[in-house]
């Protein structure tokens, strides 16, 4: 579809590509679904917002030039703002959606430079046209359209070091709002950047593809290492969500590192694992914050140090987070486990075959993708173990109604079964991701002959001995009695708490400087500010300066463009 | 069926390696120890024994002792130590199916509302991240790099200075994994050692049966793992092998006090140094 105008440039162009598939999919899932988890609501003004940022986020990625793509992007942004803003009457919400929008509007800035250095090279803004000229591209502008790129989708998936909005701005808003910011725009931001560098300006450099593969792993480290420090659930959440952004950058570099050596097969497997991961972690973490909604309506708090023992009430709720627990912990046989392990192997796969120096950052990728694997198993035990097993650590916020079942379980039930049908049958999702794959690099990826039968081969016994117990308990009786404590009476404020499982890792890492990159971020905001303030100057209300200022602007372009 | 054969053999003989390191240990320390047999004494007696659970536990406490068996069991089942089907486990996937039942079997004993129990998943969990890292580069750097990541294509056809170093940074894994001196210690609920025993601490009669025998197991399993880097083939080879690990395992336990919590990570980090290292060989190696 094409919408032309008088100005060329500004032509609005849509059509559907195959790269745009698997984010459409997510995105109509999760939007089907958070919808479903909304209706009790019934707040019309929330939903219509909602339903609108889901219509953003398809013309994003239905976009075909770039003015389309702006436009679109620029509202997706706006209208995100708008649901991060929802609880505007508290102070700590509207300077999150400061935060928010600063960095967004700059990020969109480099996009959209980055777009139109693209489009002058191409000479048409339409994408078609610019990905047929890609390779003519002289390197000085390629890497230029590669840095901003880099900060304007990296800012906005939550890639280090541009990540520090995230964990402000999703917690803020409705869970469903986080459900549909982390679960699908993340992911339009990963789409942003995989439409440039597999597309719009391929072939990436060599040196691009390693530092995303690198980008990549520090971020995954980073995000599960803050959120194993953070013990309120949704910020929690938002820092996996940088964690599994990375995870899926790192798949991405891949994918651009082996294009560029010319091994296409191994770049297509990685670019299935990228594009799995990306459509699990929406999958899961929709879920999750849909799950938290749950718990911060009926408990009153998201504080983990607050909570416990959520099972014995929220009963539809305590399975349904379990699944999205599992999942993004990698644990067959759930889905995040399938895309783990698919990354995982195009990581060997390059091990196997590469220059010296490309193996040496994909064996450094490889470690770090398994501290993270088993970082996040640690913090979602912190979470699920501490808020939901147990017995509630504070009785202000004890639930004292059983749950029933309802659009908000509904909504989850669709996300959770999803989470489970692509961890048992992966092929449902890898085999058009494959044919995706095939169709955008132009060669059939690497076989994995192993993937079908492998969740069964990993999980049947476990379960099998699940199920076993569970059978023999019923014959046998399982006597309850109280909790073994010394002698000491039993009580609530025994057990664990959050803090104390995650200080061990805290004081064994306490040798990074995690509030580098906020120290930095808040020094140059506090230098952007002197500087605004600076400037104030021009504005003296005068409008015979103001006129002075347009005949100035417009002589510069007049000299500029002679 | 060579699987199932496999599986059982090997869990068959698990309580046997326990009671017969038992016994090594006592000899060591001057005392006669029990029988070699005792493990399977004990295991019968709690398995007709009444299990008792904390009032109010999920069914997440429940299932933990039957999927650490079945993990256990599983990871037996995929060695390959005969020739046959492998199934499809890789060495990356084996990785995953221990996270399961360390997942599963920390978030029983957060389930149980004791501190003691918590504290041992916090531990757990923290040295478990820390050596996930080191156990998969060890792996993947002995799947020939890559070529074949099966289980199957892990045994070295020469043993060299890579290998030594791998086998050097598994030793330091399986005394994690087999809770030992100086990591942690089997023989004492003690809370300022208790690791691995702290997750069992609530478990009772039959319950607590099945959590023993998936450690049994799962200490044979890491054994094996272990034996297939060490040069040699065959199943005399690898029996021998198993057997000289399981002496020195034990001899490092009699010799050695147990570290400070806070000092396990640089154990683990030297593991974690000897792996990279070896890998780092590898690459160069084979790099053309």
């Amino acid at each position: 579809m094409t919408v032309e105008s008088s100005l060329p440039f500004l032509r609005l162009e849509f059509g559907f590509t195959a790269l745009a598939f698997p984010f459409l999919a997510l995105l109509a899932i999760v939007s089907c679904a958070v919808v479903v988890w909304s209706l009790p609501r019934r707040d019309a003004a929330e939903l219509m917002l909602l339903i609108a940022f889901a219509l953003a986020m398809s013309g994003v990625l239905a976009a075909r030039s770039v003015a389309a793509f702006f436009l679109a992007w620029e509202a997706m942004s706006l209208i995100s703002a708008f649901l991060v803003a929802a609880q505007h009457e508290r102070r700590v919400v509207r300077r999150a959606t400061l935060t928010y929008l600063i960095v967004a509007q700059g990020g969109a800035l480099c996009v959209l430079v980055a777009l139109c250095i693209l489009a002058g090279q191409a000479g048409s803004p339409s994408f078609s046209v610019i990905a047929a000229s890609a390779g003519s591209l002289p390197p000085p502008l390629r890497n230029a359209v590669f840095a901003l790129a880099f900060l304007g989708f990296g800012s906005k998936a939550g890639l280090l070091p541009l990540h520090f909005w995230l964990p402000r701005a999703h917690p803020v808003a409705p869970a469903n709002a986080s459900a549909m910011l982390s679960g699908v725009m993340l992911k339009v931001a990963i789409y942003g950047l995989c439409l440039t560098t597999l597309e719009l300006a391929a072939p990436a450099p060599l040196a691009w593809g390693l530092a995303l593969t690198l980008l990549g792993t520090v971020s995954a480290i980073a995000g599960v290492l803050y959120a194993l420090l953070e013990h309120d659930l949704k910020r929690l959440l938002a820092y996996h969500s940088v964690e599994n952004v990375g995870i899926v950058a790192l798949g991405l570099g891949v994918a651009l590192t082996a294009r560029t050596l010319g091994d296409i097969p191994l770049a297509s497997l990685a670019l299935i694992a990228a594009l799995f991961h990306t459509i699990n972690h929406g999958l899961f973490k929709a879920l999750l914050f849909l799950g938290s909604g749950v718990v911060g309506e009926r408990a009153g708090t998201v504080d983990l140090e607050r909570l416990g023992g959520l099972w014995e009430r929220l009963v539809w709720t305590a399975p349904l987070f379990l699944v999205g627990c599992m999942s993004i912990a990698g644990l067959p046989p759930f889905n995040g486990f399938i895309s783990e392990w698919v990354t995982f192997r195009s990581l060997l796969a390059g091990v196997a075959g590469s220059p010296l120096a490309v193996r040496a950052v994909l064996v450094a990728a490889l470690a770090g993708l398994a501290l993270t694997g088993g970082l996040a198993a640690a913090c979602f035990v912190k979470v699920f173990g501490v808020a939901f097993l147990g017995r509630s650590r504070d009785l202000r916020h004890a639930l004292t109604e059983r749950e029933r079942f309802g659009p908000e379980p509904a909504g989850m039930s669709i996300l959770a079964g999803l989470c489970m049908l692509l961890g048992i049958v992966p092929l449902l999702a890898v085999t058009p991701l494959a044919s995706v794959a095939t169709t955008t690099l132009g060669a059939v990826p690497l076989a994995l002959p192993m993937l079908s039968a492998l969740p069964v081969s990993v999980a049947a016994l476990p379960f099998a001995g699940a199920l076993a117990v569970v059978l023999i308990a019923t014959r046998r009786r399982v006597r309850g009695v109280p909790t073994w404590t010394c002698g000491s009476p039993v009580t609530a404020a025994a057990q664990y708490t959050a803090t104390a499982f995650a200080r061990p890792l805290e004081i064994i890492f306490a040798f990074l400087p995690f509030g580098l990159v906020d120290d930095v971020a808040r020094r140059f905001a506090a230098g952007m500010l002197r500087l605004t303030r600076r400037s104030r100057a021009l504005q003296s209300g005068s409008l015979r300066l103001y006129l002075a200022y347009a005949m100035a602007a417009f002589m510069i372009v007049v000299v500029a463009a002679r | 069926m060579a699987l199932l054969v496999q599986m059982v053999l090997i869990a068959g003989l698990a309580p046997l390696l326990q009671g017969a390191m038992r016994r090594l240990r006592a000899r060591l320390q001057g005392r006669p120890g029990a029988s070699v047999l005792q493990p399977y004494r004990d295991l019968i007696k709690l398995w007709r024994k009444e299990a008792l659970l904390p009032e109010g536990v999920s069914i997440v406490a429940l299932c933990a002792p039957g999927i650490a068996l079945g993990v256990a069991l599983a990871f037996a089942a995929v060695l390959p130590l005969i020739r046959g089907p492998l199934g499809s486990v890789d060495v990356i996937a084996l990785a995953f199916l221990l996270a399961l039942g360390r997942f599963v079997v920390t978030l029983a004993a957060l389930d149980m509302r004791s501190a003691f129990t918590g504290m041992a998943a916090s531990r757990e969990m923290t040295f478990a991240s820390l050596a996930e890292p080191t156990l998969l580069i060890v792996l993947v750097g002995a799947a020939a790099l890559g070529k074949d990541v099966t289980l199957g294509g892990m045994r070295p056809h020469s043993f060299g200075a890579a290998d030594a170093l791998a086998v050097a940074a598994l030793f330091l894994i399986l005394l994690l994994e087999t809770a030992r001196v100086p990591i942690d210690n089997q023989e004492t609920h003690y809370e300022l050692t208790m690791i691995h025993e702290g997750l069992s601490l609530e478990y009772s009669g039959w319950h607590l049966a099945l959590m023993q025998f998936a450690a049994y197991v799962r200490q044979l399993d890491f054994l094996l793992l272990a034996a297939l880097f060490l040069p040699g083939s065959g199943l005399f080879a690898i029996a021998g092998w198993v057997a000289a690990l399981a002496v020195a395992i034990t001899a490092v336990e009699t010799a050695f006090a147990k570290v400070r919590l806070f000092e396990v990570p640089q154990l683990l980090t030297t593991a974690f140094i000897l792996a990279v290292t070896s890998i780092g060989l590898r690459i160069a190696g084979i790099m053309p």
